[in-house]
């Protein structure tokens, strides 16, 4: 497999108060192409942190992330906005969908951005909700449907635009066991067929079984990476 | 993001907030409407006040009178330029000058049928009449090669009286200079025989006829008291009035005989004196016409500079419409601080807005809305808040304005019906389509700073913003 993200020396400091907390401490990682790995860590360990600089979404203190060798650190934020819209997908914990709209509607969302017209925008949405199961959802608000309901509308949001990378952050967290195995069974589902890669972030070591690599994170520092499913 | 897209998502979250929305619609509302119906009202007095002044005398005339000029104050600084061809040739030459005719005056008993009165007669150059801003309510105006016509103005009738009324006026149960319901029509195609003397020999006198072939429109100021017939046939009156011996000082008056009442609107010059062998080929004064009211007091202006003794209705005009112009700033004024106030409330409704969608902001940034895509919809959304103020702040502006007038009219007639509407406020098509494209800049200027802040939002935060 080729690297498809490269990760070098990367710090990220934030001030809290009068304190400095050191939310990465220089970390470096190679994420290969069409690989799901899983960052595996508690809450304040820098997992989340490490994701949304990858994702463009925070600026790293110091260090680089280079995308097939192109330095999304050093981007400038319009620029990252239009390179997430067209190859990245997110998934979050809360779901993170727009009440306002419903299900087909939120789908769709990335292709309004990305000036897709109407008619074939809700076709494509339309079919992915189908293959979310989600076929007699189509029209409702995401405050009528269930968590894992929920979760499968975002999880087509996020692969509408057929994305390059998946970010995954806490996709169950808020999901009972059952409903975590299905969304877990599409996800690893969707690497698998599609070549998409996948990371995710998880506090759950259960959920590590899904990944191809896990690796584990304390204080901001990767302390181990573990290959082939076997997470100690 | 494209435009459709932009227009359907910004209603969509307007409409999800009905009540907060609704009332910062209304804000605009109210501020358009009242600054629209006080520019109406200023807009309309000015109007009004034009009218009045047009209907005594038209604002693009000027007459160039002889006699003494004077001054500002009043004080005659020295006689007139004299007026004849020499004049007009000059006074063509003036920039914004379109017409200029000569013209005679003079005062003569009259007689149409069995009634009898007195004639206010104007000799002008007949071609140039209807370019003159005459406009005939009845026949026609005069035309070149006209010989033995008149027209006349629509009071001309109520100086002419039979038997009976003379004989009522004369019990005193009518006021001569009163004005009598007359119809003006009654003169049409009638012969007039005009009686002059001869201002040497009072005895001598002569009849001339003339054919009535046009009526004026127009019920008030100086035309309406006027009858108008070719120079020449005035010229032929004037040398009979004026042959014989010459006279010693006031052969200039040759229209003292036989005026019987009132309706003389002109004031007779009397007592010209010098060379009077010159004076008596000049003209009594000459009818200028403008290319438009905003030359006329240019012309008029230009003409004193030169020396000619120069009056026009739109002299005074200037005046008026300085304090129209001020009435209009002070009404339009109040209503840019109601405006301006409901420009903070749209401003206030967006942060609002913006603090309750954070997280949907964020989401939308996550998932790659441009920059221009936040900036855009809230921009629209502030925008839509003042294109719908303005809509119906427009609408509630034609009735506001509807009723004012009403309400004036009845006032001002005490209930009678009125022969003039007046329209005291007044929305021009201009003033609307400002009022909305004003309505609308208000709501995108007013959602600049509430954009630029959800422009700003961490993605992040936002997500996080529970």
């Amino acid at each position: 497999m080729a690297s498809l993200i490269e990760i070098k020396g990367l710090t990220k400091k934030y001030r809290l108060g009068q304190e400095v907390i050191t939310a990465l401490d220089n970390v470096d990682l190679t994420i290969e192409e069409g690989e799901f790995l899983c960052i595996l860590g508690t809450s304040g360990s820098g997992k989340s942190t490490l994701l949304h600089v990858i994702a463009g979404l925070e600026l790293a203190t110091k260090g680089e992330v280079l995308l097939k060798g192109v330095s999304i650190t050093k981007m400038k934020e319009r620029k990252m906005a239009t390179f997430r819209r067209k190859h990245m997908g997110f998934i979050f914990q809360s779901y993170n969908l727009l009440s306002s709209l419903t299900a087909i509607e939120n789908v769709a969302l990335p292709l309004v951005f990305d000036r897709v017209n109407k008619k074939e925008r809700l076709k494509r949405s339309r079919e992915m909700l189908i293959q979310m199961g989600l076929k007699d959802r189509l029209r409702n608000k995401p405050t009528e449907m269930s968590g894992g309901q929920q979760q499968r509308v975002s999880i087509a949001r996020a692969l509408i635009n057929n994305p390059k990378i998946i970010f995954a952050d806490e996709p169950t967290g808020n999901l009972d066991s059952k409903t975590t195995q299905e969304i877990m069974e599409i996800l690893s589902e969707k690497v698998r067929n599609s070549g998409v890669t996948m990371i995710m972030v998880t506090h759950d070591l259960n959920l590590a079984e899904y990944a191809d690599r896990v690796i584990k994170m304390i204080d901001g520092r990767i302390t181990s990476i573990v290959p082939n499913k076997k997470v100690g | 993001m494209n435009k459709l897209d932009l227009l359907r998502l910004a209603r969509q979250n307007l409409w999800r907030r009905k009540m907060r929305t609704f009332l910062t619609v209304l804000g605009v509302l109210i501020g358009t409407t009242s600054i629209v119906v006080m520019l109406s009202l200023g807009i309309g007095l000015g109007e009004e006040q034009r009218k009045s002044m047009e209907q005594w005398g038209s604002l693009t005339m000027i007459e160039v009178n002889r006699g003494m000029v004077f001054d500002e104050k009043g004080e005659p600084v020295g006689e007139a330029k004299e007026l004849n061809d020499e004049a007009v040739e000059e006074i063509k030459e003036i920039p914004g000058v379109t017409v200029v005719s000569p013209a005679y005056n003079l005062h003569g008993e009259a007689r149409m049928g069995r009634k009898e009165g007195g004639l206010q007669l104007v000799g002008l150059a007949p071609e140039l009449m209807d370019q003159l801003e005459f406009k005939a309510s009845e026949g026609r105006l005069l035309q070149g090669g006209d010989r033995n016509v008149l027209v006349v103005g629509q009071r001309v009738i109520d100086n002419f009286w039979d038997e009976s009324e003379r004989r009522a006026m004369a019990r005193g149960m009518r006021g001569p200079g009163r004005r009598e319901e007359k119809d003006p029509s009654e003169m049409m195609e009638q012969r007039i025989a005009l009686t002059v003397h001869n201002n040497n020999n009072y005895e001598k006198k002569r009849k001339f006829n003339f054919t009535v072939v046009g009526i004026l429109e127009g019920e008030y100021g100086q035309h309406s008291w006027q009858a108008y017939a070719p120079l020449e046939d005035l010229q032929r009156i004037r040398k009979f009035m004026l042959e014989g011996a010459k006279s010693r000082s006031d052969d200039g008056n040759f229209s003292q005989g036989g005026v019987m009442t009132g309706g003389t609107v002109r004031v007779e010059r009397v007592g010209r004196s010098r060379s009077n062998s010159r004076d008596t080929d000049n003209y009594d004064y000459l009818l200028v016409r403008t290319a438009g009211i905003e030359h006329t007091s240019q012309v008029s202006e230009v003409l004193r500079d030169k020396g000619y003794n120069s009056w026009s209705m739109a002299d005074n005009l200037e005046g008026f419409e300085k304090t129209s112009r001020t009435i209009q700033a002070v009404l339009g004024g109040i209503g840019a601080i109601t405006l301006l106030v409901a420009a903070i409330g749209i401003t206030n409704t967006m942060i609002m807005s913006i603090y309750e969608r954070t997280k949907e902001i964020g989401v939308m940034k996550v998932i790659g809305a441009a920059f221009s895509d936040i900036y855009s919809l809230f921009l629209t959304e502030a925008g839509m808040i003042g294109f719908l103020g303005g809509v119906f702040g427009l609408g509630l502006s034609y009735g506001a304005s509807h009723l004012i007038n009403h309400l004036v009219r009845n006032y001002i007639s005490g209930g009678m019906p009125m022969e003039e509407v007046v329209n005291i406020s007044l929305i021009p098509p201009w003033l609307a389509l400002f009022a909305l494209v004003f309505s609308i800049l208000i709501g995108v200027v007013a959602g600049l700073y509430p954009a630029h802040r959800a422009v700003r939002l961490s993605p992040i935060k936002a997500i996080r913003n529970e």
